[in-house]
């Protein structure tokens, strides 16, 4: 041990096998010797599975007994596992930020199968990379932050007010929120519920007269929300009911703020007479004494699972058109009904049963191709005629129904867009609201505090809006009961010696969470931040730094991951891809390309950033430096980010480093912006095979021309920047 | 022959912060407060904008405060004494009319401070009754505070942390609120004069500002100062820099300020790495 590894603090290296999942095709033990001679490495363990107790108390054990000052596991993705071994580390008295994992699993043994070597060799600098930054890292320390104990519920449907309900009864004081002048939203247009067949009001009315009595919910009808500032614990909100202003403080915000049915202009000849939607013939159904013709058809999927544009399935509208078509059987026994389908979605125990029910009564079901859409014409009479190829009998038909009943799709509303803004939470590609993630927190927004219940989310029928909204309401009471939360440490943090007091972090904040004093010295305050880092970029001198993400922390990562520099004299290497990684999308996605066992080359590898805006020229110029041959920023989709427009950001500066790469003579053109969300698994492994392919083109770099960039002078740079 | 501008004095005045005084005799001669300079390092260098804060026609030099922030600035600072600067051209822009304005208050901020006593002298020379506020992040970065006292009536002290002085805001609102001053003037960081015509248009005391977008040439040509104010496009290289802060868009002006941040990040890398 050489002088200055001495006094490198003492790393423990825990290697899971995951059973086979990892030892089956990375060779664990020859990890194992790499990783004792990485230096500061003191020790080094092998688990079957560290994640189990036993695996854990052996983490504690060593880091007890072999005096270890940092941790590294490298084992799954961190996105699932992490919060398991910090709180470890933490048990076994080590601050818990000074824990480092690393994704050898779904980044490496699943997806590179069939290539032991490679994904072996692709493990040891996964190892060296988290060595590396688990050396620098620093002890954080988490903020306790206190919670008031109110909510602010936005939109007062069903699930709105089912969530402001349970709130309330827990004794949290619920501001609920009301566009229109009666609370009920969309279901107090309808008739009867899926899949139960429950009047609508038997189920609205309690729950209005409830909202309206219930001494802990203060209803707002005809008002809009229009501004939310600070962070979970402490939100001040402003209510607008025409010209009256409310301003408040709520620990937490649940939306529900719903969606509406698609209005099917341009779509069958809608507008024309006996053509109407849905929501339409609820409406006729309300009234006992309605007439309907003898035979009526139903089609569905009307504007929904289109191939551009509205691409999503409303997966609601198949129960609702059989619901229908059962309540018109039970009315009018005598009247035809066809449903004219693509697919059915009638899944579940009720939707199956209410389809059984359906063919019983008599239902006929028709499939269309919806390539070969059926056709609505009008004869002079006034007589309407459907023509429908049937694919499964392979014949045309001609129908002439009294009436023809469009299932349109749940869209989202035009407000959310809004609401989305004031609340910086992203929405999908489709309009509806984002959760943070689709299985793990699925009614949490990224933003903590920030929730999310009922259609607002996507489309869903009224148990599903009535569990998610329960579900939501729990998820809010819990920093509420507990009346204090420990928010993350991974926080921006300035050091004000540095600091030239410019403000660009101020200004490039997008949570307002920077201070700019008007004498130059910027304040962050730690509550309001979410650790995007985009700050950390912008600012011109390494003043501003993301804590567990510092630049003396990535940097030597980056160097690690790609140490040692790709040998020469292999002509046939395949180039080293080095990926910045947004934990939210593509860290993600390439989490699920692992699950999905989806192949790419080993020679890509993988660093976690916290969002694409926090990756930082440095990183870029210093992963050329250490010898990737191409480099990927990878963030979430455009409209996407989960913090508001950090991939906006990275763009642009992506945007700007290509063309000072060109100067460099390393090349804009090994350098690209990747846009993908975490459920886009496939597009990123693609992604990173053809980028391989291309950067495979331009050629690899060698030790040789790398040394050459750093000899460029600024003569040689601005005159090559001017021709860019 | 090339005139060599000649650093003739160079003083440290804080880590980031430097003094040079410039032999630069035809400047020297015409410059008044509120003019600037357009200064290039080298042949490769970037054009750099700074306000002058003082001249001395005898010993035909030009001083010049900077604040070594940026890759350009930081070429400036390794120049010293005895090196000579490539271009050093002015006095650029408008200077301020030194008329009876009365009582007067001079708040001069961080590395504006050099700029603003060179102001708030020549305003007391031309018979106004002159009150400075110092404004800086911490006591330890405010100078010329002893020329300041013996041309101030009153002398005010402002930083961002509580340590020493009265906070800024505060200090403002209650000097502004008894001084009874008919003319307030500013130099300093763009969300400092922000500040001070906020706390003066309340009041309807007459503030101009001196403002220092990103400039090219200085002459009006490239149109990349342009501010709006009163909702016309002014250029601040020939329609100011000096303009009356009440009518200025300072949000608009901060967002164009902020506008070359992924080329200027990337420049201080290079120059970290050696690169350039």
């Amino acid at each position: 041990m050489t002088e200055t590894e001495a006094d490198l603090p003492r790393v423990g290296v825990f290697l899971c096998r995951c059973g086979t999942n990892i030892a089956g095709t990375v060779d664990i033990p020859r990890i194992a010797q790499y990783a004792e001679k990485i230096p500061g490495v003191a020790y080094v363990e092998q688990n079957l599975h560290t994640c189990s107790s036993e695996g854990i108390s052996k983490i504690k054990e060593a880091i007890r007994n072999r005096k270890l000052e940092r941790v590294v596991v490298a084992a799954c993705t961190p996105r699932t596992h992490e919060p398991l071994f910090m709180a470890a580390v933490e048990e076994a008295g080590l601050n818990r930020y000074l824990f480092q994992m690393v994704n050898i699993r779904e980044h490496d043994s699943w997806v590179h199968t069939g290539d032991k070597e490679a994904a072996t060799e692709k493990a040891q600098h996964l190892v060296n990379m988290a060595v590396a930054k688990a050396i620098n890292l620093e002890p954080e320390t988490r903020r306790e932050i206190e919670v008031t104990p109110s909510a602010l519920v936005v939109g007062a449907g069903v699930s709105g007010m089912t969530a402001a309900l349970s709130l309330a009864d827990q004794g949290f004081q619920v501001y609920l929120v009301e566009k229109d002048a009666e609370p009920g939203g969309l279901v107090k247009d309808l008739h009867k519920l899926l899949p139960t067949d429950t009047k609508a009001d038997m189920i609205l009315a309690p729950m209005i007269e409830a909202v309206r009595t219930h001494k802990n919910v203060s209803l707002f009808t005809d008002s809009k929300v229009t501004g939310v500032n600070g962070f979970i614990g402490h939100f001040n909100v402003e209510i607008t009911t025409g010209q009256n202003k409310l301003t408040t403080e709520v620990g937490t915000i649940i939306v529900a703020t719903g969606a509406e049915p698609l209005s099917p202009e341009g779509y069958y000849q809608y507008g024309l007479h006996g053509i109407i939607t849905q929501l339409e013939l609820e409406k006729k159904l309300v009234d006992d004494t309605a007439v309907l013709p003898n035979q009526v058809s139903m089609i569905q999927c009307v504007g929904a699972m289109e191939e551009k544009g509205r691409v999503y399935c409303s997966r609601i509208c198949c129960g609702v058109a059989i619901k229908n078509a059962l309540e018109i059987k039970r009315r009018f026994p005598s009247t035809k009904v066809n449903i004219l389908y693509r697919d059915l979605q009638t899944y579940g125990i009720e939707y199956e049963q209410l389809y059984r029910d359906s063919l019983e009564a008599g239902v006929s079901f028709i499939n269309f191709d919806p390539h070969r859409p059926p056709e609505v014409s009008i004869t002079t009479d006034g007589q309407l005629n459907l023509q429908v190829y049937d694919t499964l009998l392979g014949e045309e038909y001609t129908l002439e129904p009294g009436m023809i009943i469009l299932s349109t799709p749940l869209t989202p509303r035009e407000e959310s867009k809004e609401l989305a803004k004031i609340l910086r939470v992203p929405l999908t590609p489709d309009g509806f609201f984002l959760e943070a993630h689709p299985k793990m927190r699925p009614m949490d927004f990224s933003s903590d505090g920030i929730y999310l219940c009922g259609t607002a989310h996507s489309p869903k029928n009224i148990p599903e809006c009535i569990s998610q909204a329960l579900g939501a309401a729990s998820r809010a009471a819990i920093p509420m009961k507990k009346g204090r939360i420990m928010a993350e440490a991974t926080t921006a943090v300035l050091d004000p010696e540095k600091c030239v007091g410019c403000g660009a972090c101020a200004t490039a904040c997008p949570f307002d969470a920077i201070i700019w004093g008007p004498l130059g010295a910027p304040k962050v305050i730690d509550a309001a931040c979410k650790g995007c880092g985009v700050c950390t970029v912008e600012c011109p001198v390494g003043a501003m730094q993301l804590r567990y993400f510092k630049d003396s922390q990535l940097t030597p990562a980056i160097d690690a991951l790609l140490h040692p520099f790709p040998d020469e004299g292999a002509q046939e290497r395949k180039p080293v891809i080095l990926v910045m990684a947004c934990k939210w999308c593509s860290y993600a996605a390439a989490d699920f390309a692992g699950v999905m066992r989806l192949q790419y080359p080993a020679s890509v590898r993988i660093v976690l950033v916290p969002c694409s805006g926090k990756v930082d020229f440095r990183h870029i110029y210093k992963g050329f430096m250490s010898g990737a041959d191409g480099i990927i920023v990878a963030g979430c989709l455009k409209e996407q980010c989960h913090y508001v427009d950090g991939n906006i950001v990275a763009e642009r500066r992506v945007e700007a480093a290509k063309k000072t790469l060109d100067a460099l003579k390393i090349g804009g053109n090994r350098l690209e912006m990747f846009f993908c969300s975490a459920g886009m698994p496939r597009d990123f492994a693609e992604y990173m095979r053809d980028f391989t392919e291309r950067i495979r083109k331009l050629g690899v770099a060698t030790l040789e021309n790398n040394q050459a960039f750093r000899s460029l002078d600024v003569k040689t740079l601005t005159e090559d920047a001017g021709d860019v | 022959m090339r005139a060599t501008y000649r650093i003739i004095e160079s003083t440290d005045i804080q880590p980031n912060v430097k003094m040079f005084k410039v032999y630069a005799p035809g400047i020297s001669r015409k410059a008044k407060p509120g003019q600037f300079v357009i200064i290039r390092s080298h042949e490769y260098g970037e054009r750099i904008p700074i306000t002058i804060a003082g001249t001395d026609p005898d010993n035909e030099d030009v001083t010049i405060y900077f604040a070594e922030v940026g890759v350009s600035s930081r070429e400036l600072g390794r120049l010293k004494e005895g090196d000579d600067i490539l271009n050093f051209s002015g006095p650029l822009g408008n200077a301020i009319p030194l008329k009876q304005y009365g009582e007067v208050l001079c708040v001069g901020g961080g590395v504006f401070q050099g700029a603003n006593y060179y102001l708030a002298e020549a305003l007391h020379l031309a018979g106004n009754r002159v009150s400075s506020m110092v404004c800086a992040r911490k006591r330890s970065h405010m100078f010329l505070i002893e020329k300041l006292k013996e041309i101030s009536k009153e002398l005010f002290f402002a930083t961002d942390d509580d340590s020493d002085g009265d906070r800024f805001q505060a200090l403002l609102e209650s000097t502004l609120e008894r001084g009874g001053y008919s003319h307030v003037f500013t130099f300093g960081p763009t969300s400092m004069q922000k500040a001070v015509c906020m706390a003066t248009k309340k009041r309807n005391i007459p503030t101009s500002v001196n403002l220092f977008p990103i400039m090219v040439d200085g002459t009006g040509m490239c149109g990349a100062c342009r501010v709006t104010v009163a909702g016309a496009t002014r250029f601040a290289c020939i329609d100011g820099p000096e303009f009356d802060g009440h009518l200025v868009d300072f949000d608009e002006l901060i967002s164009r300020m902020r506008y070359y941040t992924p080329q200027e990040k990337i420049a201080m890398v290079l120059q970290e790495e050696g690169v350039i």
